[in-house]
């Protein structure tokens, strides 16, 4: 009692000034009024020990200096990798959230997938040529693989447009999105691989040993879509004809991959399919976790060295892009 | 660069193009060229460009913090956006040292879904703060935003005071070299902007150097000792605080102080006129004679001296006075028809006056905003009548003057 009258008392004497009877100076009088610490110019402080790294902006271009952009290349990576792992965690949190049905998004458009072609072949209205292992078990696989192309192929897109303002206001790492991107297509792919093992157990699908290979060609097969993503992840926030695009070649793109039908020996459409890249690394995957004969290693070496090669040089374009891409969208 | 220099602005330029169609395309030709490594023949305008910023050079010590004014348009953002790496000058240099921190609109990146604690690792992280010093700092955020209970529940259910509290606590907790303030200041309640401003002191103190944009020149005279005011992306002058926003509003309102406190506004066009103008704000004492500014405890008249062009039955005047504090809190808010006095003004010229029978405003710096009014339609502004009140006496700690008498009563027992 006697403690909170003393306070009072205190709060009433509290020097709550508008300054002095002579104050005329606006500055002074400020800090005053409001019983706000004045902001001192800077005083001595003890010297830092090194001073911060400079940082210059020009208009020249990067490309003038390789050597300093790819060292600002492999900072940015490294800077990106905690600031991913956050977002990653924002993303994956916020997209289980607000669902009623969290995890079973991650398999529900391939089961529906399989289960509708395989319905269709045993019904006969399409016909499939055979494949080395049960049909349901075949087409449930290649659909896990081939959404995961789609989700790296889409992540820097969407991921990119998503983070808009975020964009236009603070100048973080840019390759963070995308990294976080990868780090969700994971989550996403290791759920469905539940699945995956889930339906072989049911059929008594053999597995080759070859399957401890398997993760690399995957690996390969996010990077080529990340690879596209990434290139087209500044001009999808220029355009929007990058999204529908993206979503109409993707839907083209299906029907020129062997994922619901078997690899095809002959006629035009079997060369067709045969140059897209896309077949190449689904269908090693798939040979590797399951017969583990690789029928095609010559192509896929080659797709998967030109895509590593391709990405260095998309992460180039991208990071050298989207200042300019940025200053367009405004904030 | 200087190691005391934390930022060296070096005539720097920015060309915008407002027509969506062609600014699309002259992005993706400027990605174009920076691709091939061409140089961009940048100092000259493209068809349907403009000079965002044109020219623009100054520097920034450690610890030292600039005001940037300016009206809408001057570019004074895109200034703060080239500072801060998200876009390229178009010609010049700025070169900064040390990490630079937006102090950007609230809670950019939050996600409504996730919780209080959730969004600030995120949004830490945005802002360039390793998750070890997120860890390190969480309590000390979370104190400053005073959530309590709410800081695990989503932010969709957060009242806007409480994301604007978290959303600020996150960027003053990133310790930069060089804070970027757009604008932000004015959110939340006075305490809070107390609070704000007590930590944006001690941030200085440790060497961080500011750019504070913004409108309400109050904030920029309390926390800035200079200023840069920009008018249409180039730069009209730098210098003390006072001086750059005399110039300033003197510019942008018309309006200029003159050395006795007495605001004289130029004539306005015909067109624009809506029947009386404002053309002088001052005070006077009771015989009439102008003073420099009120004396506390003394009658005061406030005149508002106007050019009359048709008659106004229906008229009002409301003045607005402001403290020139950190948040600038209001003192007064006189309005004539809240008084229930109707003022008929007849053509010609005219003055417009409120007597204070004795002024209880405490000596100090405060800003007026005068208004008059047909009805609710508002006929003329004056944003800005800076007065100075003084007093012979001392007045001690009160906040306002109580004009009183004292003496001893005896009361018959």
């Amino acid at each position: 009692m006697r403690a909170a009258r003393r306070r009072g008392l205190e709060a009433a004497c509290r020097p709550r000034v508008r300054a002095g009877a002579l104050l005329t100076d606006g500055t002074e009088a400020a800090g005053g009024a409001l019983g706000v610490e004045p902001i001192a110019p800077s005083r001595l402080r003890p010297a830092a020990p090194a001073p911060p790294a400079e940082t210059v902006h020009t208009p020249e271009s990067h490309l003038r200096h390789p050597l300093r952009l790819a060292r600002e290349m492999v900072g940015a990576l490294a800077a990106s990798r905690s600031l991913a792992w956050q977002l990653a965690l924002r993303d994956l949190r916020a997209q289980y959230r607000q669902s009623l049905l969290g995890v079973a998004w991650a398999f529900l458009p391939p089961v529906v997938l399989a289960a509708g072609f395989t319905l269709a072949s045993r019904g006969n209205v399409i016909r499939v040529g055979a494949t080395d292992i049960p049909y349901p078990a075949y087409v449930l696989l290649s659909t896990v693989l081939w959404q995961t192309f789609v989700e790296a192929l889409n992540g820097p897109v969407a991921g990119v447009a998503a983070a808009r303002s975020l964009l236009a206001r603070v100048a973080f790492p840019r390759e963070s999105i995308v990294l976080a991107k990868l780090v969700e297509i994971a989550a996403n792919l290791l759920v469905k691989l539940v699945l995956v093992v889930a339906v072989f157990w049911w059929y008594a699908v053999p597995v080759a040993p070859t399957v401890i290979a398997a993760p690399l060609a995957l690996a390969s097969l996010v990077l080529f879509g990340t690879l596209i993503g990434l290139l087209l992840a500044p001009f999808g926030l220029l355009y929007r004809d990058v999204g529908r695009g993206l979503a109409l070649l993707t839907g083209a793109w299906l029907m020129l991959t062997p994922v619901v039908y078997p690899v095809p020996t002959a006629g035009t459409f079997a060369t067709l399919v045969r140059w897209n890249p896309v077949t190449a690394l689904l269908v090693t995957t798939r040979e590797l976790a399951t017969t583990g004969v690789v029928s095609d290693p010559a192509r896929f070496a080659i797709v998967t060295a030109a895509s590593l090669l391709g990405l260095l040089v998309t992460w180039v374009v991208f990071r050298l892009a989207m200042p300019f891409v940025v200053e367009r969208v405004g904030s | 660069m200087d190691a005391a220099v934390t930022l060296r602005v070096e005539r720097v330029s920015k060309k915008f193009c407002r027509a969506l169609d062609r600014s699309l395309l002259y992005g993706v030709r400027d990605v174009i060229g920076e691709l091939t490594g061409a140089r961009r023949s940048a100092d000259t305008l493209r068809p349907g460009e403009f000079w965002a910023v044109r020219d623009v050079g100054f520097a920034l010590a450690r610890g030292e913090a600039l005001g940037l004014v300016g009206a809408n348009g001057a570019g004074k953002t895109t200034l703060l956006r080239m500072i801060g790496g998200l876009i390229r000058p178009d010609t010049g240099a700025i070169r900064v040292r040390g990490h630079v921190a937006p102090l950007i609109a609230f809670g950019a990146g939050f996600d409504p879904v996730l919780s209080g604690r959730e969004n600030v690792f995120a949004n830490m992280a945005i802002l360039g703060v390793a998750t070890r010093d997120i860890h390190r700092r969480f309590d000390e955020v979370v104190d400053f935003a005073e959530l309590g209970d709410a800081l695990d529940a989503p932010v969709q259910t957060y009242s806007s005071g409480m994301a604007a509290r978290l959303g600020f606590a996150c960027a003053v907790h990133t310790d930069p070299d060089l804070l970027l303030i757009d604008e932000v200041l004015a959110v939340g309640d006075a305490r809070f902007r107390q609070k704000c401003f007590q930590r944006l002191a001690r941030l200085r103190e440790g060497g961080t150097a500011f750019i504070l944009v913004s409108h309400n020149a109050h904030a920029v005279l309390n926390v800035c000792e200079r200023a840069v005011y920009l008018r249409a992306g180039e730069l009209v002058c730098e210098g003390p605080t006072p001086d750059v926003l005399l110039r300033y509003e003197a510019d942008d309102f018309g309006a200029a102080h003159d050395a006795r406190g007495r605001l004289e506004l130029p004539p306005k066009a015909p067109g624009e006129s809506l029947g009386v103008d404002v053309r002088a704000v001052f005070f006077a004492d009771d015989d009439g004679a102008p003073l420099a500014g009120p004396r506390t405890g003394a009658p005061a008249t406030l005149c508002v001296r106007c050019r009359v062009t048709r008659p106004v039955r229906d008229a009002s005047l409301t003045v607005v006075v402001n403290g020139m504090g950190g948040d600038a809190e209001r003192v007064l808010h006189l309005v004539s028809s809240a008084d229930r006095q109707s003022l008929s003004i007849p053509t010609g010229a005219v003055e417009l006056r409120v007597r204070w029978p004795w002024c209880g405003l405490v000596p100090g710096v405060y800003g007026a905003r005068v208004v008059v009014r047909e009805g609710m339609t508002p006929l003329d502004t004056v944003e800005s009548f800076r007065f100075t009140v003084r007093s012979s006496d001392v007045v001690g700690p009160s906040v306002y003057h109580q004009p009183r008498t004292w003496s001893v009563v005896p009361i018959g027992s």
